[in-house]
């Protein structure tokens, strides 16, 4: 090999002349080696349970995952989902936690983020402490704070008490209008850390300059956050909130493990909701079903994403 | 390196500060106290713990908890020691995999222009969309076909998966700062482009490739929807399944739970805090930076 064929200054001006794709790509056959590893695992595992899935929602299932005989009834298991109470309120459900964890978590780690911009004593310590949340297992967090809300030795309610606000010990999951919001609560104690990490990393971009520039100028705090900071953070902001948002809809551990989506489904979001029907019931066409539904919802979430992160790619090519 | 140049005439700025202040000490409560009930009930007895109105401190102390989780001769220290044991082994194979496969496709996607290149990219990145429910049964009867079920070979390919996606998109922000004549120089000494690859921005690239590792592992360490359903032998399971089998037959033994979850999460806690400014740097570098 004696050509630089794989650099794209190279390959251009002589693919000028012969715009054959096959032909580019044979002449950049080596690169492909270098992704070959990771494509290979991606389409084991991605590809094929994505046909597996599609295929399967089309078809009632006996329990006991024995798919031969499965029976082909077309689209029934859809009309099924889309008829059910149970869908909507979980929908609702999924709506509530996505959006609330999501706009929660990234405000509290902006602010975080803000607060520790500036040096001083002791902030190495506080952002180690603020970030061990997001770093220990969701398993571990459910039951700290599982404990922390029990109904009858949980510390949350002693203090309450102790305080006189409440005159007894309050239920915060067993009960259908307060376990959303305490789990969300978890949600969020488990994922500001995140929105903190990537706005901490992309304050370091904003030019010290230009905060000074505007400071000379006459910029109030309140502006030169307004009209220098946060248009720098637009890009690293929508990033963030995007993956924010697909993490929180994709969530599972927090809600199974503190109340495994009861009681009467108040805290059952779709995932958890899939997860029952398949393994809990073991109506695989129909969480297959749901799964496709789900399939659609995300690859609509998936265009603003590969917007977001292709705004940064083109930025990235073109500077 | 603050600005301290101008005099602070202006009011709203200490106003502004002592908000940070505020709201930094309430973020820190609402982090730590949760952290701090666990280990002060981790050091309660069994009796202690469940007492009303709570023991804010723990009356008598007792590492009795963890003296029975870290003990080999009695069951459960048996079979936490084991789960331990299960996490470090799987995590550490996820880890060193995931690294192995990440720095090359990172490294085409950043310097590569090969047809499809943008495509195979964010084929790569969506995979980070889904959950991981989806995939529970088809990955099953796929295990089941390569003969994986009950294995943690299992669990060790599916993590690098769902480890990879953001793996390579780091990377690949840390591959687009590093200049590209540092290869051509290379190249005209004489080394080949893979050489190049391999001994001038490979070490160029170990912080981002250390950021690549951590994450993995932490993913690896924590996970749990997976690892419940691959496994149903007792002797492979991971801690996160295992500190849930344990307990749901041992509902009432909080001191033990809380101990039990404060161990599985020291070791991703301090791998964390010693090498996170290789994960904020990669950060930086890589997925904010435009």
């Amino acid at each position: 090999m004696t050509t630089l064929s794989g650099h794209s200054d190279a390959a251009p001006a002589h693919l000028a002349r012969r715009p054959n794709i096959l032909r580019q790509m044979w002449t950049s056959r080596a690169d492909y080696l270098y992704v070959l590893p990771a494509i290979v695992v991606m389409l084991v595992v991605i590809a094929y349970p994505i046909y597996y899935t599609i295929d399967l929602s089309f078809f009632k299932t006996p329990p006991g995952l024995q798919l031969r005989d499965k029976i082909f009834v077309g689209t029934d298991n859809y009309t099924a989902i889309l008829s059910s109470e149970v869908f909507w309120k979980v929908t609702l459900n999924t709506v509530i936690w996505t959006i609330a964890s999501t706009l929660i978590a990234f405000v509290l780690g902006f602010g975080a983020a803000l607060a520790l911009h500036r040096d001083f004593a002791g902030r190495a310590i506080l952002r180690a402490i603020l970030i061990i949340p997001w770093v220990i297992s969701a398993v571990a967090a459910s039951y700290i704070w599982k404990w922390i809300y029990h109904s009858d030795f949980g510390v949350l309610g002693a203090v309450l008490v102790q305080f006189g606000i409440l005159d007894r010990q309050p239920n915060f999951i067993d009960n259908v209008n307060s376990v959303l919001p305490s789990l969300i609560v978890v949600n969020i104690w488990r994922e500001f850390p995140f929105a903190m990490i990537m706005l901490m990393a992309g304050l370091q971009t904003v030019p010290e300059q230009l905060l000074r520039a505007a400071k000379v100028d006459g910029a109030s705090t309140w502006q030169r956050f307004w009209h220098v900071i946060f248009p720098h953070l637009r890009g690293v902001s929508t990033v963030t909130i995007l993956l924010l948002a697909v993490a929180n809809f994709n969530s599972f551990i927090i809600p199974w493990i503190m109340t495994g989506g009861g009681p009467s489904n108040a805290s059952h979001i779709w995932i958890t909701h899939i997860y029952e029907l398949a393994f809990g019931r073991q109506r695989w066409g129909v969480a297959a079903a749901y799964s496709v539904l789900l399939f659609i919802i995300l690859m609509v979430l998936g265009y603003f994403y590969v917007r977001a992160l292709s705004g940064n790619e083109s930025k990235e090519s073109g500077a | 390196m603050s600005t301290t140049v101008a005099p602070r005439s202006r009011k709203g700025v200490d106003g502004w500060r002592w908000a940070g202040r505020i709201f930094l000490v309430i973020m820190v409560l609402y982090t730590a106290l949760p952290m701090a009930w666990m280990l002060l009930t981790s050091i309660k007895s069994g009796f202690a713990a469940t007492q009303f109105p709570p023991q804010w401190w723990p009356a008598e102390p007792t590492l009795a908890s963890y003296q029975k989780l870290l003990d080999p001769q009695n069951s459960v220290g048996q079979d936490f020691l084991r789960f331990f044991w299960n996490s470090l082994f799987v995590s550490v194979c996820t880890t060193v995999l995931a690294v192995i496969v990440a720095v090359p496709a990172a490294y085409a996607f950043s310097r590569f222009r090969f047809p499809g290149r943008k495509f195979l990219f964010f084929s790569v990145l969506l995979r980070n969309m889904f959950p991981a429910v989806i995939f529970l049964v088809p990955l099953f009867i796929l295990m089941r076909v390569l003969g994986l079920v009950n294995t943690h070979g299992s669990l060790i390919l599916t993590y690098l998966t769902f480890g990879l996606p953001l793996a390579i998109w780091l990377l690949k922000g840390f591959y687009d700062n590093i200049p590209v004549q540092l290869e051509q120089a290379a190249r005209i000494d004489g080394a080949t482009r893979f050489q190049a690859f391999l001994l001038i921005v490979t070490p160029l690239s170990v912080p981002g490739i250390i950021a690549t590792a951590i994450y993995s592992f932490i993913g690896a360490w924590n996970e749990y929807i997976y690892a419940a359903t691959f496994l149903t032998k007792n002797e492979q399971l991971t801690l996160p399944v295992g500190i849930q089998r344990f307990f749901s037959e041992n509902t009432t033994d909080f001191p033990g739970l809380m101990a039990a979850s404060f161990l599985m999460s020291v070791p991703v806690v301090v791998l964390f805090l010693v090498l996170q400014k290789y994960f904020v740097r990669a950060l930086t570098e890589g997925a904010v930076k435009h």
